[in-house]
């Protein structure tokens, strides 16, 4: 009785994930009401929700799972986010979008039929070196991995930068067209550099 | 005669009449004297024409000069039956007959310089208007010219009476002046008398050089053979009706005092051959009538008109003026039209006024230009101010956003901080782990040194042991004797060495341990295991509850109970665990391995976490200690091993 009650709860666990997206590389600025608003178009959002960041540093951009309806609604995402540029609140960050996998859920169940062993090491024991050698190597790709992860922020703030600067150019010269045009002073300098210019 | 030539080329103004209404410069004139003749207002006087043979006749109606020293006076004319043939067809007027110009059009009068003026004529009115004083014998027989009618200029017509005004003079000065001839034919016969030869023209108030004489006499002679012709006509004409008959009857007396005056010229005339030779050949010009009067009126009609366009461009420009002085583009361009609809004929003058007029409106344009400037400059800096003051407010009002973003940001920094320092903490931890293992291996030694063993340490190790086999085997074994469990032990090792050589390692440890202890002290240790067993499976049972609870515990949010757990110091952080695994399943690990209950969590993968995940774990204080942490993370490396032995 069990075994089947588990066996039915892990098949729809899997239903859920096939149903499931997961979404990359989201503005800070983007929340639930914002990815449901985005989605819509598609189909119908059944519910959001964000994975926290305990490790890293908290101006990485945000993940999140995304829950259709159906598998097609699911598929139709997809298809359109990989195929052109999507972008959502905040920065002009292209949304990048996946299939979700089952490691990405924190409550999931137990996988039925599974049998885990487990026993102590000794000093002595040739396992030992190699649990050993694996806990270095463990230790040394989180450590290039943070370190990729900070040029990579570096450089989403150089580029933030940037994009600041140019907005900021932006608005300043139409500001100062609109300026021009609403005091008349564009009509007097077309009269008397002899131009014409439409009153629009 | 010396003393004669010189006075002929003197000229001298005689009494000023007034003053210009326009212009005060202009001075207005009542008479004025050239050489030894006198002219006054309301004189009829020749013309020279150019192109003609005979001058001119008109009478002076202005005489004026321009503030420029020029000299102008207004004639209104008088036209010969010749000249207006083409338009009446007259055949029955005298040859001494003229016609005074009236109504209104060209031809009626005209301004001409003063030096046009050749001479002066003697024109008598014969009209019988009861205004008109009647001229006597003598003033006919003396007359160069008569008239009595008028022509209509407008409608190109003979009109039987001359009107009121004729070009605003009153009739009164065009008739015959009583008072003024009396004393000019006085004046007249006393000259006569002092003559020598007895010759004497009645227009003629003093002596004129012989040269000029000739002249005139020869003109006479022209009119004589002209006259004679001219009875013939009117001869003829009595024979047909009696009309004509009345009519010719009228002016039989005047021609016949003529025939008699001209007799005695005639005589004058062969005196004076030898001195005419030169004169004789003027005479012979041919004479074109028709073609000549209507360019003359052609010629009129142009003067005319260059008069009026005179007059309507010195009002142009001021009023272009005006029009630029207002600034309105649209006057401006209708000027402009104006200036372009002129004709041809009028070239030099537009030309000159559009020169003038686009001087004057470039020169009032660069004002309007220049004031455009200055708006536009002051316009600039208010447009600079606004943009400064605009900057500002966008500045403060940027200020103000940046604050919250600022705060933001030291947040943001503040996190990254609490981060840095976690992981920092969490690899001091791992360094100690590190050196702790280390130091394992001379404790361990020491352990092995003594022969004598105490009974906690000897328990501690019969534990690991017990575990060990579990972990191997995890079947549920039943209460069996010292033999049985023996044999149950060998044919696992002979069951591990078939299945994995990396365990033969194992079997002299035991075998080791087994010599080394006493028989009695292995009963109580299988007894002990046997318990723990029981413990063992118990606990598996008591799993489920804790399970339950777990389920009841989820309502609590997972960050409230990592903060907790941080503050209380039981928040452990695991490395290089399969993420394969759930939480419910590390928890059952947990208490497998240590035999106490923890709230597990698996850290979600995404792309940007590490490929080895971690666990968050709230452990009790009693497992928190740094050495059971470096085991649990030894077990869990085992364990990824196993799984992957299991695997391939």
């Amino acid at each position: 009785m069990g075994s089947s009650a588990a066996q039915a709860d892990y098949a729809a666990f899997l239903e859920k994930v096939k149903r499931t997206i997961y979404l990359d590389n989201l503005s800070p600025q983007v929340t639930e009401p914002v990815v449901r608003t985005a989605l819509n178009q598609f189909g119908a959002v059944k519910n959001v929700q964000f994975i926290p960041n305990y490790m890293g540093p908290r101006n990485i951009a945000e993940c999140a799972l995304v829950e259709m309806e159906d598998v097609r609604q699911a598929k139709a995402v997809l298809s359109e986010i990989s195929q052109f540029p999507f972008m959502m609140s905040g920065m002009p960050r292209p949304v990048r979008a996946r299939p979700a996998q089952v490691e990405m859920f924190d409550e999931r169940p137990i996988k039925p039929g599974r049998r885990i062993q487990c026993r102590w090491l000794e000093e002595n024991d040739p396992d030992f070196e190699i649990a050993r050698e694996m806990k270095r190597l463990t230790n040394k790709h989180a450590a290039e991995a943070a370190f990729l992860q900070k040029k990579q922020l570096q450089e989403e703030e150089k580029l933030a930068k940037q994009q600041l600067d140019t907005l900021k150019g932006n608005y300043k010269k139409y500001e100062m067209v609109d300026s021009i045009m609403a005091d008349g002073t564009a009509r007097r300098l077309a009269r008397h550099y002899n131009l014409r210019v439409a009153e629009d | 005669m010396v003393e004669v030539d010189t006075k002929d080329l003197a000229f001298k103004w005689g009494k000023q009449r007034g003053v210009g209404g326009k212009d005060k410069k202009v001075r207005f004139f009542q008479s004025f004297s050239y050489g030894s003749v006198e002219y006054a207002l309301y004189d009829c006087v020749y013309l020279y024409g150019e192109g003609e043979t005979e001058p001119y006749i008109g009478k002076l109606i202005k005489i004026w000069e321009n503030p420029d020293k020029t000299k102008k006076v207004k004639v209104l004319w008088f036209f010969r039956p010749r000249e207006i043939q083409y338009y009446v067809g007259v055949e029955d007027t005298a040859k001494d007959e003229l016609f005074l110009a009236s109504g209104e059009g060209a031809g009626l009068a005209n301004v001409n310089p003063l030096e046009a003026i050749v001479g002066k004529c003697n024109v008598v009115c014969t009209s019988e208007d009861s205004k008109n004083p009647q001229p006597t014998e003598e003033q006919l027989r003396t007359a160069d010219f008569i008239f009595y009618r008028a022509f209509d200029v407008g409608h190109c017509r003979i009109l039987d009476k001359i009107e009121e005004k004729v070009a605003g003079v009153e009739v009164k000065f065009i008739f015959n002046r009583v008072e003024a001839q009396e004393p000019n034919v006085v004046l007249e016969l006393d000259s006569a008398k002092k003559e020598v030869f007895g010759n004497a023209v009645a227009s003629n108030k003093t002596e004129f050089p012989l040269k000029k004489n000739p002249s005139k006499e020869h003109t006479t002679q022209k009119s004589n053979v002209i006259s004679i012709n001219s009875l013939w006509k009117e001869n003829a004409d009595t024979n047909t009706s009696l009309v004509k008959q009345k009519s010719s009857l009228r002016e039989q007396p005047a021609y016949r005092i003529r025939v008699e005056s001209k007799i005695s010229k005639t005589n004058d005339r062969q005196e004076n051959i030898s001195l005419d030779k030169s004169a004789l050949r003027s005479v012979d010009f041919p004479i074109k009538g028709e073609g000549r009067v209507v360019k003359n009126l052609v010629r009129n009609e142009e003067k005319l008109k260059s008069s009026h366009d005179c007059n309507e461009l010195e009002d142009r420009p001021s009023e272009n003026v005006i029009c630029v002085r207002i600034e309105e583009k649209v006057k401006s361009i209708h000027d402009c039209g104006e200036l372009d609809d002129r004709p041809s004929k009028k070239a030099k003058l537009d030309c000159s006024v559009k020169v003038f007029g686009d001087k004057k409106e470039k020169s009032v344009r660069k004002l309007p230009v220049d004031l455009s400037r200055h708006d536009a400059r002051g316009v600039g800096t208010v447009i600079d101010f606004e943009d400064k003051s605009r900057l500002k407010l966008v500045k403060d009002s940027r200020g103000v956003e940046n604050g919250p973003l600022k705060k933001l940001k030291l947040d943001e920094k503040t996190k990254p901080f609490d981060g840095k320092n976690f992981v920092k903490s969490e690899k001091g931890k791992s360094s100690r782990d590190c050196s702790e293992l280390e130091d394992r291996p001379s404790k361990k030694a020491k352990f092995d040194g003594p022969v004598k063993v105490l009974g906690n340490q000897n328990e501690k190790r019969g534990q690991k042991i017990a575990v060990d086999s579990d972990l191997i085997d995890a079947k549920v074994l039943p209460v069996v004797t010292a033999c049985e469990y023996k044999y149950r032990l060998k044919l696992a090792k002979d069951s591990q060495v078939d299945e994995k050589g990396s365990s033969k390692k194992l079997k002299p440890d035991e075998n080791t341990k087994l010599s080394n202890g006493k028989l009695p002290r292995a009963s109580p240790r299988q007894f002990a295991d046997e318990d723990k067993k029981f413990d063992h499976q118990i606990m598996e049972i008591t799993r489920r509850p804790d399970a339950d609870k777990s389920k009841w515990f989820r309502a609590i949010p997972w960050e409230d109970r990592m903060k907790s757990a941080n503050e209380l110091g039981t928040l452990v952080l695991l490395q290089n665990l399969d993420p394969a695994y759930t939480s419910a399943e590390v928890e059952d690990i947990v208490w497998h391995g240590f035999k106490e209950n923890c709230r597990a969590k698996m850290i979600q993968r995404t792309s940007i976490s590490s490929p080895h995940c971690g666990l968050l774990l709230e452990v009790p204080e009693l497992l928190a200690s740094l050495r059971r942490n470096q085991l649990f993370l030894a077990i869990l490396l085992l364990i990824n091993l196993d799984i992957r032995c299991q695997g391939k």
